[in-house]
């Protein structure tokens, strides 16, 4: 990534001025200080923290594919997964049960708790920065409740679940995602501009109204059946397959890939639109695109695995108490991160009670908090 | 203490209740948990069940209301509790049902107050004087606020298939309709002493009986449906779960192996057809394997009511088809 270089950060190139005056001795006992602190991003900072959590991720990944409700023997999983790559047969006829729990069922699970996880953190760690608000979520603009409307409706109306390989489910999500955005957006716009408090207004309003909604087709259905919805909204990581998979991943990563070449703007946009605008950005231009590419990924992610709360907003501040708030290292860190968290945290939400699963969302919150709490003890400077 | 305290006005409360007793009407004796209750009768040394005519009667909850002739106006808020009542020939005490409750076709006439949610005043509205509710979709602030209002709240709960028979013969006493009560808890009997009797010596099925689809909730150890899936001469895989309703692992079905896949159909509550087909995907299951995904009316089953026979009866044919070798063929519709 061009921009992990060397370059100093926004606000130490602010006050790098002051630093020659000092002379050279302190200006490098200060960047000596910035570094150890980690005010300063290094190149090599971000090469050793994104490798470890990079490392730390497949091997997360790696050992949570081994835990699950059915315990499958090493062996086993070991010669499926051989027989698979070697042979390239992944039919389930010939890669037996054993196979087809690992290959089929718990591997693309993780997998997608990944995605989802790195998913919601990004957004995240975006939105906090474009609203400069620290209790900001992916799921205060709005978009995720129009995607939990969308997938509710399909619910309700029982229509099918798979078209043309993708789940209907997930489709018809995204689409109720994608009209509220262009809902909100329309509201929060004035005169060309998307101030942040019509934005958050807006959304706040929206969400309330379509929670509202689902609140109501929960309350007309069936008991067994609405039942059975308020256990999908609650958060459920159930992988529809490897081509729904495929297309999530592909996304994502499309949309992270952007927002992470803005990830110097939050930087600047974190100072104030003032300030932002001073320095030569247009933040008109870069909070419609940010916002734009945050909704489109939440819905997503609402539309395949419920409203998973807790993610979205206390990884990014976890990770900012660790490592500092550059968001050239925040961003990429907050995803793996996010990704691991999750993984891990459905590891134990369909192991804990197995046979039976929990709502991963209690997990999240509940393993999730108390670390959290922990940290902000420890580094409770950092939060001031 | 607290604890003291609230014995002292539970000795209160219940001397209230016997001097009461005489005057009549219908009323909640007392609004305490089952446990608070039974120290009072320890710590008193008033035997717990002191006052208990042949008027009274405890509901599933623990709590004891005391009905001095047979209630007259009856709102039903579960579907199993207006099928029982009518099959006893109380439908015409019957003024207000829930909006699922279809059948007999008599009950989707009457009146409907709501489910999970009933409207407390078109419920005061009916002017019953019994309200007959699930204890499962029940809110404890409309059990207060009926409390409060002095209208008598008798709460079913039916974790056993020995529950549906204990509540048929309840509300035949409560109604004064025991002799149709008896004989349509003996014909129930009868008809699950033979079914049983006919699946006994044949070797059992797996099970996976599908309440929800996405994601998968289904019936464990607990649930009157995990007993019927026995009766029936089958084995549900999910008995290992803890809990009545639980949301069972793909893998776990995986490993399992269900023979047959329990689709629950119905307007209201069933599973589409579509989701049924997704099953399909899942080559390895004998049941996919051998094109067993059947389909059973849920009104049949997830009603705790007087026609569990009945659908006990269809789930027997559907996990052992009869004549009993052709049992693996799965060609029945």
């Amino acid at each position: 990534m061009a921009n992990g270089q060397a370059t100093p950060t926004p606000l130490s190139a602010a006050s790098s001025p002051a630093a020659p005056s000092i002379g050279a001795a302190a200006s490098s006992d200060m960047r000596g200080q910035w570094q150890r602190t980690g005010a300063l991003l290094t190149s090599r900072r971000w090469g050793l923290i994104l490798s470890g959590l990079l490392i730390a991720s497949l091997g997360m990944v790696t050992l949570c594919s081994r835990f699950g409700a059915a315990s499958v023997p090493l062996g086993d999983m070991f010669q499926a997964l051989m027989h698979a790559l070697t042979t390239g047969e992944w039919d389930q006829a010939s890669i037996g049960t054993s196979g087809v729990i690992l290959l089929q069922v718990r591997l693309p699970r993780v997998l997608m708790g990944f995605l989802v996880g790195g998913s919601l953190a990004a957004v995240g760690v975006t939105l906090q920065a474009l609203l400069r608000n620290p209790l900001a979520d992916p799921y205060v603009l709005g978009v995720s409740s129009g995607a939990a409307l969308g997938a509710a409706v399909t619910m309700l109306l029982g229509i099918g679940t798979t078209m043309a390989l993708l789940p209907v489910l997930p489709l018809c999500g995204f689409a109720g995602g994608l009209l509220t955005l262009v809902v909100i957006y329309r509201l929060a716009q004035s005169q060309g501009r998307l101030p942040i408090h019509s934005l958050v207004l807006a959304g706040v309003i929206l969400n309330a109204i379509l929670t509202a909604l689902i609140m109501f087709i929960t309350s007309i259905m069936e008991p067994n059946r609405s039942a059975g919805l308020m256990a999908w909204l609650m958060g459920s990581l159930i992988a529809p397959g490897y081509p729904a998979l495929a297309v999530l991943a592909g996304y994502a990563v499309f949309v992270l890939a952007i927002v992470m070449q803005k990830a110097q703007m939050l930087n600047v946009l974190t100072l104030g639109e003032e300030t932002a605008r001073s320095l030569g950005i247009d933040t008109e231009r870069v909070k419609k695109q940010l916002f734009v590419l945050t909704a489109l990924l939440t819905g997503a992610v609402v539309s395949v695995s419920g409203m998973i709360g807790f993610v979205g907003m206390v990884v990014p501040h976890a990770v900012r108490l660790v490592i500092g708030s550059d968001h050239r290292l925040l961003l990429p860190a907050s995803v793996l991160v996010g990704g691991m968290f999750l993984v891990v945290a459905d590891t134990i939400a369909r192991t804990l009670f197995a046979p039976a699963e929990m709502p991963v969302g209690i997990v999240t919150a509940l393993i999730g908090g108390p670390f959290f709490l922990y940290l902000l003890l420890w580094r409770k400077d950092r939060m001031l | 203490m607290g604890l003291v305290k609230t014995v002292f006005s539970g000795v209160g409360a219940l001397l209230l209740c016997v001097l009461w007793m005489p005057a009549g009407g219908a009323f909640a004796h007392d609004e305490m948990p089952d446990m608070t209750r039974r120290q009072q009768g320890i710590l008193t040394g008033m035997p717990f069940m002191a006052h208990v005519s042949s008027r009274s009667f405890v509901d599933d909850m623990g709590r004891k209301i005391y009905l001095a002739k047979a209630p007259a106006r009856i709102v039903s808020l579960a579907p199993s509790v207006t099928e029982t009542l009518f099959a006893i020939g109380a439908g015409s005490q019957v003024v207000g049902v829930t909006q699922f409750c279809d059948f007999p076709p008599e009950a989707a006439q009457k009146p409907t107050v709501g489910y999970a949610n009933p409207n407390v005043e078109s419920l005061v509205a009916l002017q019953p004087d019994l309200i007959i509710a699930p204890q499962q979709f029940l809110k404890f602030d409309l059990l207060g606020k009926l409390e409060q209002l002095k209208i008598p709240v008798f709460i079913l709960a039916d974790r056993s298939v020995e529950d549906i028979f204990s509540h048929i013969q309840t509300l035949g006493r409560m109604l004064d309709r025991s002799t149709e009560a008896v004989a349509l808890g003996m014909d129930l009997r009868q008809e699950i002493a033979r079914l049983k009797a006919r699946t006994q010596g044949q070797p059992p099925v797996r099970v996976l009986y599908v309440l929800n689809s996405q994601p998968l909730i289904t019936v464990g150890p607990g649930s009157f449906i995990d007993q019927l899936i026995g009766l029936a001469g089958g084995v549900n895989i999910a008995a290992k779960s803890a809990m009545p309703y639980p949301r069972l692992s793909m893998e776990v079905v995986l490993q399992e192996d269900p023979e047959v896949l329990v689709f629950p159909i119905g307007k209201a509550e069933g599973i589409s057809e579509s989701e049924q087909q997704a099953w399909r995907q899942w080559t390895t299951l004998t049941a996919v394997k051998q094109g067993r995904l059947r389909q059973i009316p849920a009104d049949l089953l997830n009603r705790p009511g007087p026609r569990i026979g009945k659908g006990l009866e269809l789930l027997a044919d559907l996990l052992h088809p009869s004549p009993p070798s052709s049992a693996a063929t799965g060609e029945r519709p």
